[in-house]
């Protein structure tokens, strides 16, 4: 019995990974193929009956000619354009003032990090009463510089700039966490020795700090990117892409495609362009981070 | 003189900027609580003229009442099990495969572990959808099963707990083997006991993973008797949307858990989700 299985001893690994390699292959890799594959098929409903056709590459041409899905590209641009530098920019600084030894800075830390113990979900109902045109708590504070009320989520003007602030609100604590974590690993030598050598805090800023949380803050910038780029949860809770399109964003187009209209090739032919975009921001950080995996430590 | 003028400015200005960003991130969360112990006459009074009543705590339990009068219990429930059942299985499995990253040299090892950290650098808010059609296919849309089974398998808690196992002394692992245990008992009997702090971030991770998931359970398990908590609370405030003390208290319980278990394990969860040993 013990020969037998010592025989098999090259079995070993395998049977420890299986389940999780599994379930790995099944349920996140199988998916990106079935949904590229789905996306070549049109699905009619010809008197309650469903049918399937293999259409090549027609879903992708009737999304091209359509001014809707280059609306979506348009704001899901703008979108991914403003939020990443505004969510990194902002966490970075946040990370850098919460640096300063002083009383009372655990607290103001785990203050500041609430946000992430707070579900898109929730922070989305919550913030979408804080931006209620008529209620909210926002407007009733600018009421107070004499400010007329704004229609914040409402108005094809500022429904997108809303979301974006939901966002980063909830983003900005998210990030900062890897910052911190980042800022915290770089030795305090370093700072005194500048320190000794007369550097102004922008030289050591610049000299010190950015070099050695290079990684840190690429990491964060491609997985923020990636983040964004799937950010659905606030148009399905308040806005449902409106008003006039102005929210509508290629991730919340691909699901609405599919749960309202039932057009799943359309869906799934816009998924398949934001996994394959996404994979591109992700084989970039892996070009870029390389080895730095190894170097992290635990 | 002037220079410690100057450093006195610098930590005013620290001060200032402090505290703004911190009325900016507590504020909402504030209203919120201080808003589910009152009535909705009250909470819109104190907004519209504004006034700082609106961020002191009422005292009525109406809004609570109310909302397990419309089966949020239920979701709770739905929640903890799911969550819990999550917590086990993906334990388990992402740790076996961890030790199997740590112990042995196999072929193909690099190509898997690779393999297995890139398809979850992909968001699971981007797979939703096809896999959605895919559970659809197999019969497990509605269920218990959609919601927990394919999200047991972690790549971030493999990488975790491979990185723990690498660090337990060779010596110790190959004395047990001597001593006639079999690799599964070095798993089982050395490893996992020594693993408790990697264990409790992986399980938090995954309890809040579950706690906080929305898009997929909303897909996947649509019927209200499977709505998970944050797919029951975006429900009430579509069906409620006037009942604004209602959503503040569904949204104070659905915040409240995982928050705790976050503040209470602190160091570990951010240990967990970042990688790097706190100090």
């Amino acid at each position: 019995m013990s020969t037998i299985f010592f025989r098999r001893q090259w079995i070993v690994p395998y049977l420890f990974l299986a389940p999780a390699l599994l379930g790995t292959i099944v349920f996140k890799l199988y998916p990106i193929f079935l949904g590229f594959w789905e996306s070549l098929i049109y699905t009619s409903f010809g008197g309650g009956i469903e049918k399937r056709t293999f259409v090549w590459f027609e879903n992708y041409q009737y999304l091209f000619d359509d001014p809707l899905f280059w609306q979506s590209v348009k704001i899901t641009s703008i979108l991914t354009v403003i939020i990443n530098p505004l969510q990194i920019s902002i966490s970075l600084g946040l990370a850098l003032l919460l640096m300063r030894r002083t009383r009372y800075i655990r607290i103001i830390r785990s203050l500041y990090l609430l946000p992430i113990g707070i579900a898109l979900p929730i922070a989305t109902i919550i913030w979408g009463l804080m931006l209620d045109p008529y209620q909210g708590l926002i407007n009733g504070f600018l009421g107070i510089f004499s400010i007329p009320p704004q229609p914040f989520l409402v108005s094809e003007n500022q429904a997108l700039w809303s979301i974006m602030a939901i966002a980063t609100w909830k983003g900005v604590a998210f990030w900062m966490l890897f910052l911190l974590a980042g800022l915290e690993d770089i030795p305090t030598q370093f700072y005194e020795a500048a320190q000794i050598d007369g550097a102004n805090p922008f030289q050591k800023f610049r000299y010190i700090t950015l070099p050695l949380l290079r990684r840190t803050i690429l990491f964060v910038f491609v997985a923020d990117t990636a983040a964004n780029f799937v950010l659905m949860v606030p148009m399905i809770i308040l806005t449902k892409g409106g008003p006039m399109q102005s929210t509508n964003v290629l991730v919340f187009e691909a699901y609405r495609s599919g749960f309202y209209y039932q057009d799943w090739g359309r869906s799934l032919s816009i998924i398949t362009i934001l996994t394959v975009i996404t994979l591109i921001v992700i084989g970039l950080q892996l070009l870029f981070l390389g080895e730095s995996r190894s170097e992290r430590k635990i | 003189m002037t220079t410690h003028l100057n450093k006195n400015w610098s930590i005013y200005l620290w001060y200032i900027i402090i505290i703004i960003g911190l009325i900016i991130t507590v504020t909402p969360f504030w209203w919120g609580l201080a808003g589910s112990f009152k009535d909705n006459t009250t909470i819109f009074s104190e907004v519209n003229p504004f006034s700082l009543k609106a961020l002191i705590p009422g005292h009525s339990l109406e809004a609570y009442i109310a909302i397990f009068e419309n089966n949020f219990g239920r979701a709770i429930f739905n929640t903890l099990l799911v969550s819990i059942l999550s917590v086990i299985g993906g334990v388990l499995i992402n740790s076996l495969a961890g030790f199997a990253f740590a112990q042995f040299r196999f072929k193909g090892d690099n190509i898997i572990f690779g393999f297995v950290l890139l398809s979850f650098a992909v968001p699971a808010d981007a797979i939703a959808i096809p896999l959605f059609k895919m559970i659809r296919q197999i019969g497990w849309f509605d269920s218990y099963y959609a919601l927990i089974i394919p999200m047991l398998s972690n790549g971030i808690i493999i990488f975790l707990f491979r990185q723990f196992f690498l660090g337990i002394p060779k010596d110790l692992i190959d004395a047990s083997r001597v001593d006639g245990l079999s690799w599964f008992g070095v798993y089982w009997k050395i490893c996992m006991p020594l693993s408790k702090p990697v264990i409790l971030g992986a399980s938090l991770l995954l309890f809040v993973f579950q706690w906080e998931s929305f898009l997929w359970p909303l897909i996947a398990a649509p019927s209200p008797e499977l709505n998970l908590i944050q797919v029951a609370l975006a429900r009430f405030s579509t069906e409620f949307a006037v009942l604004w003390n209602q959503q503040f208290a569904a949204s104070t319980i659905a915040g409240f858990l995982p928050l705790i278990f976050i503040y209470m394990f602190q160091k570990q969860f951010v240990s967990a989700l970042t990688g790097v040993e706190q100090k």
